[in-house]
């Protein structure tokens, strides 16, 4: 039995409803001026064993009603984009759609986390016809999106690797290089968003 | 140890030039400021002897150049004037120390090594303004955030705090910053974008104004 019980075949058409949204719009940006506004979207509801020692380490029952209200990221989107700006335009996007708010956001874009991550985090609540978890109908969903550059998703690539990796010889070596690598990828995505600007003004 | 010796009377260029190789220094002789800017900013030197009277530059504008480039080599004015007026011009222009002509070789040496003792406590390492910090050892921008620096952008911004709220034209940033390469004034302005830019990102209270028809100047928002 999966932990989110009856409510699998809903969460998975909310999480279908906002993907297709967002290529939608891509699409649309594509035919006007002549580029996909991301390079690639994955989506995908967070497995059951994953979901099931999250809610361990929080220290709450294995139940629906905890793996959909006291995490939000049991629906989870990630938009990796080629330049800084399209990150924008799909938050400015995510902002707009109908049915959804924005419960939270975080841009570490523009305050990058300590040791040099950068993404802009959204969680949505998505208003659905079917009912949720707390019986209401119409029902609300949550969904958490992560927005990056290329460059910042293979840096966090590689910090996710560290992260969970037990032995580590030199870790505050290597997470002083990873956080200058940070630093570096971060001038070259300025630096490209600076240079399509000019290229465009020309 | 080298060292870059600017004198345009002949004598006395060759005088200082075969002492100092005597005593096992590497010497490039230069006629005027603008070779001995061009030089500074070639080559690395371990100390620099400047004659302030000099055509096409006078020391003292070579001195300022040298400096604003952010180049902290420990430097020595060699002048016929007695004038308490251009000592002190040519220390504020950014020389360690000074010789009236005429002076005695082994003074002149005395000075250079005295300078060269003190050279590693000299180094700037950090620049700032506003929020701002501009680490020029780690190449890295820092306010809010903190972001990598290209080394020609290091040495532009460099060059822009070192002369903060003064307005420098595109061909003054080009001969500090790209000596020499034949770079064109566009280089200056897509570098101070890309500055623009990285400096909106770390969130610096700072910005460059000035555009491909006015000139540079960094000023606090």
């Amino acid at each position: 039995m999966s932990i989110y019980e009856g409510y699998l075949e809903t969460m998975t058409a909310v999480m279908d409803r906002i993907v297709h949204l967002i290529e939608e719009n891509s699409r649309r940006h594509e035919a006007e001026h002549g580029e996909k506004l991301y390079e690639h979207l994955s989506h995908r509801i967070k497995g059951d064993d994953s979901m099931r020692e999250k809610l361990a380490r929080l220290g709450v029952d294995p139940t629906a009603r905890n793996a959909l209200r006291a995490v939000t990221d049991a629906i989870g989107l990630r938009v990796v984009c080629l330049f800084i700006d399209d990150v924008y335009e799909n938050v400015q996007l995510l902002k707009s759609l109908p049915g959804c708010s924005v419960v939270q956001e975080k841009d570490y874009i523009r305050n990058a986390k300590p040791n040099g991550y950068r993404s802009y985090h959204m969680i949505l609540d998505v208003e659905t016809d079917a009912p949720d978890v707390d019986g209401h109908a119409p029902g609300h969903y949550f969904v958490e999106i992560q927005l990056r550059t290329i460059a910042m998703d293979t840096w966090a690539a590689l910090e996710h690797e560290l992260k969970y990796k037990k032995h580590i010889a030199n870790p505050e070596l290597i997470a002083q290089e990873l956080h200058r690598c940070a630093n570096e990828l971060a001038s070259c995505d300025v630096s490209m968003q600076t240079l399509r600007k000019i290229i465009r003004e020309l | 140890m080298k060292i870059l010796l600017a004198e345009d009377e002949l004598d006395l260029r060759e005088v200082v030039t075969a002492y100092l190789e005597y005593q096992g220094y590497h010497v490039t002789a230069v006629t005027n400021g603008a070779q001995a800017v061009e030089k500074a900013a070639a080559d690395a030197y371990d100390a620099i002897v400047m004659d302030i009277m000099m055509p096409v530059m006078d020391g003292i504008a070579a001195m300022r150049a040298i400096r604003a480039a952010g180049n902290t080599v420990p430097a020595i004015f060699l002048t016929a004037k007695s004038q308490v007026a251009d000592r002190v011009e040519g220390l504020d222009a950014g020389a360690d120390d000074y010789l009236t002509k005429p002076f005695a070789m082994e003074e002149l040496h005395a000075r250079l090594r005295a300078l060269y003792r003190r050279k590693r406590e000299y180094k700037v390492r950090t620049l700032s303004f506003g929020n701002l910090e501009l680490d020029t050892e780690a190449s890295e921008l820092r306010a809010h955030n903190t972001i990598g620096l290209a080394l020609k952008e290091v040495r532009l911004l460099s060059c822009l705090l070192s002369n903060a709220d003064q307005a420098l034209t595109a061909e003054q940033l080009l001969t500090e910053v790209w000596p020499g390469e034949g770079a064109s004034e566009e280089v200056v302005w897509m570098y101070v974008s890309f500055l623009n830019a990285k400096l909106q990102s770390v969130r610096a209270n700072v910005v460059i104004d000035g555009d491909r028809n006015t000139p540079y100047r960094v000023r606090m928002i």
